[in-house]
């Protein structure tokens, strides 16, 4: 079993393997997917036996897993696995076009396997100090995908994220340090005192001070990885400027991680301190997140931004709902770390799509993409939906879940505030969508020009404006039908296999969103349950 | 582990140590030249490792000796020099102009907080009399005035010092409050750090590069 935890960790290292043998973008991309795959079956594999057995231990605590990262494991390997299957398109597409050179498409592989690799790690370590030292390590990691396209703004974006980062993770380590001297009173080895079971079973003979000090510290600090606000200023730039695959997994697996962290000092502080301050400290930093979310969610620009407000306010609705606690509230939670991550993996896989087609990134540069690329719409207006808690997917259900939690502890006005901002947050989100899915396709020439510059206002070529928000339609008379302009978009992938390709990830997404929808298989009902206890409901 | 008392002799060289840390760090938060930030993080770190060797001694530690040693080499030595021969000698930077505030105010800054750093962690935190209630205030205004180093100036690598500063403190605070954490965290953490350095160097120097580039080709197209 020691094995099969540690082989989770490692199976995704087999893209880093290909890209050192020097495959090509697609080679490479068919290793890290297998690799990812075989990643997400021990991780399956591991929580089949988690469910019924004790927590695994081994190597002084550095190794531990139970329900909980079992749970995160789960979610991050199944992100992992959809974002390399997008990868191998998406990928392969600029590597055709030239717009990454053979070097840049190695370093992304290497990167990306390293960064799946070290995420899954730290969800595996049980000692604090290794969880700071695997966390800093998957920020440096993603911080280089973040540059990869070497453009000015993309260097900028991982110059910004990778500073405010590092900084944030290490006001952790201080909280780390904190934690570690709150259990100077106890007789274990230096080991032992940063191990968290350890530390949650000795809870009553803590420090109670530092133990609040340390808790504040780690929400602040593995909170700026979240991306709760106001420590969130880096996720939408690097959001906007990673390669869309890239995208997906800092939205869905890095954030999760972090979240990850915040959980486990939770735990301690919630056995130390009882429910009352980490409430008061998660609800604050989770309800400013989805107010910030939400603000920048209305207005217009680039939809990768959008989708990384988005993430924002989701990350805040994850922190409320840890805040709200309870078995009810925690259920929730870790039910929206799964559905919202397979939610915005679907959304940055089918915008990469978008972006490939499009050469754009700006939402009001795109329209008709229901009739120029009818999957990529349709996975796009379908994740929407569920991204936005409309039944019948699975992010409903764990928002309404949250909201029940809510209600049942005590005052109600957290979660009418809650539900109004969810409210704000689906109208501000699906208008931008819709105007991006309907009407007829930008004409022809407007797509072929090939501009490397994604970002602005393209002018069209006749020199008219650009299309002005909110009217998606004002090509009367010059459009030609929607086939022909279809057939003329930028076409950048050809064959029914890479339509297949470009498609399994989205409609696995979706379809997994929706069975969490509809019905909680039993198995992850119980560790679900399990990983609520483990956090103290 | 014990925390050592203040009025023993290492007691007293690690509170020295914390002060002239402190002093070094208001020196870069004060310094407009760029060679000048590389020379005092060095000289930082310099101290950060006669304190981790102060402790080592205190509590005949082997890990501790080890922890001086890698101080010494990695943050005293190899990365000033290579921050002064890769960034500041290649990217020919001399004067940092980029301030979001006055010299003076951001002096002022500083000052206070380093007074909040003693109000927060005085009270009811620390045993009186330790050499922690001493030393964790000081490493607590090192964090905060690194990170004011952040805020305040614009440039990359003066942001990057400000990092490093941070770090500093941290790791001042970890020898005097804890005195070592488990080998393994203490080792990856300086991994950590170097590889943060590196890609934080490719970084700076792809922007500079860009914003050089830009400039050159403004200057072309704004000729006749």
């Amino acid at each position: 079993m020691t094995a099969l935890a540690i082989l989770t960790a490692l199976a995704p290292l087999t893209g880093l393997a290909a890209a050192l043998a020097g495959g090509r973008a697609r080679v490479a991309g068919a290793a890290q997917a297998a690799g990812a795959a075989a990643a997400l079956g021990c991780a399956i594999a591991l929580l089949v036996t988690l469910a019924h057995h004790q927590p695994l231990e081994g190597f002084a605590g550095f190794l531990y897993d139970d329900s909980l990262s079992g749970f995160f494991l789960l979610t991050v390997s199944a992100v992992t696995l959809l974002a390399a299957l997008g990868s191998i398109i998406y990928i392969g597409a600029q590597e055709d076009s030239g717009e990454l050179s053979g070097f840049q498409v190695r370093l992304y592989y290497s990167f990306f396997s390293l960064f799946a690799a070290l995420m899954l790690a730290s969800l595996e370590t049980g000692n604090l100090g290794l969880l700071f030292v695997l966390v800093e390590a998957s920020t440096l990691a993603s911080a280089a995908l973040v540059g990869l396209e070497g453009r000015s703004r993309s260097l900028e974006a991982a110059w910004k994220y990778v500073i405010i980062s590092s900084l944030g993770v290490t006001i952790a380590l201080a909280g780390t340090l904190f934690i570690y001297y709150s259990a100077s009173a106890l007789h274990g080895t230096s080991n032992l005192a940063l191990t968290w079971p350890y530390l949650v079973a000795h809870a009553p003979a803590l420090a109670p001070q530092s133990v609040r000090l340390a808790f504040l510290l780690a929400v602040v600090g593995y909170g700026t990885k979240v991306g709760l606000a106001p420590m969130h200023t880096w996720l939408p730039d690097a959001h906007a400027e990673a390669p869309s695959p890239a995208s997906a997994m800092l939205s869905a697996a890095l954030l999760n991680t972090g979240m990850y962290a915040i959980i486990r000092f939770l735990a301690i502080a919630h056995a130390r301190l009882g429910a009352t301050y980490p409430r008061a400290v998660l609800l604050s930093f989770g309800f400013a997140s989805i107010v910030i979310g939400v603000l920048f969610m209305v207005r217009k620009g680039n939809f990768k931004r959008l989708f990384a407000y988005s993430s924002v306010e989701h990350m805040g609705i994850i922190a409320v709902a840890l805040g709200f606690g309870g078995t009810l509230g925690l259920y929730g939670a870790l039910l929206q770390v799964l559905n919202h991550a397979l939610a915005k993996t679907v959304l940055f896989l089918s915008s990469g799509d978008v972006s490939l087609r499009y050469k754009t990134r700006e939402a009001t540069g795109v329209t008709g993409l229901l009739s120029a690329a009818p999957l990529t719409g349709g996975a796009l207006l379908l994740a929407t939906f569920a991204v936005l808690g409309s039944p019948p997917f699975g992010v409903f259900l764990s928002e309404l879940t949250i909201v029940r939690a809510g209600f049942s502890r005590g005052s109600p006005v957290f979660p009418l505030l809650l539900l109004a901002l969810l409210g704000v947050a689906f109208f501000a989100f699906a208008r931008t969508i819709s105007a991006m899915v309907t009407g007829p396709p930008p004409p022809a020439a407007a797509v072929t020009v090939r501009e490397p510059a994604l970002a602005g206002h393209r002018a069209m070529p006749d020199g008219r404006q650009p299309l002005p928000a909110g009217s998606p339609a004002p090509l009367a008379g010059s459009s030609a039908p929607p086939a022909a302009a279809a057939t003329a978009l930028a076409r950048p992938y050809r064959g029914r296999a890479a339509v297949a390709l470009t498609a399994a990830p989205l409609i696995l997404g979706l379809a997994a969103l929706l069975v969490l929808g509809l019905w909680i298989p039993a198995g992850l009902d119980t560790i679900l349950r399990q990983s609520a206890a483990v956090i103290g409901a | 582990m014990q925390s050592l008392s203040a009025s023993t002799t290492a007691g007293v060289l690690l509170d020295l140590s914390g002060a002239v840390m402190l002093l070094l760090a208001f020196a870069c938060l004060a310094s407009k030249l760029f060679n000048r930030y590389v020379a005092y993080y060095g000289a930082q770190s310099v101290v950060l490792a006669f304190a981790a060797g102060t402790s080592a001694v205190a509590f005949h530690s082997a890990e501790l000796w080890i922890l001086a040693a890698l101080t010494l080499a990695v943050k005293g030595i190899a990365i000033p020099v290579a921050a002064r021969r890769v960034l500041v000698a290649r990217l020919a930077l001399k004067r940092d102009a980029a301030m979001s505030t006055g010299l003076s105010t951001s002096l002022i800054a500083g000052g206070a907080l380093t007074a909040f750093a003693y109000l927060v962690t005085r009270p009811a935190l620390l045993p009186q009399g330790t050499v922690a209630a001493a030393v964790v205030p000081l490493s607590t205004a090192v964090i905060l005035i690194g990170a004011l180093t952040m805020v305040v100036r614009r440039h990359t690598v003066a942001q990057l010092i400000g990092w490093l500063i941070v770090e500093n403190g941290v790791f001042l605070g970890a020898i005097t409050l804890v005195a070592t954490f488990p080998f393994i965290v203490e080792a990856g953490i300086f991994l950590d750090i170097v590889a943060g350095v590196l890609i934080m160097i490719v970084f700076v120097s792809g922007l500079t590069r860009q914003l050089a580039q830009a400039s050159a080709t403004e200057l072309r197209e704004l000729r006749g």
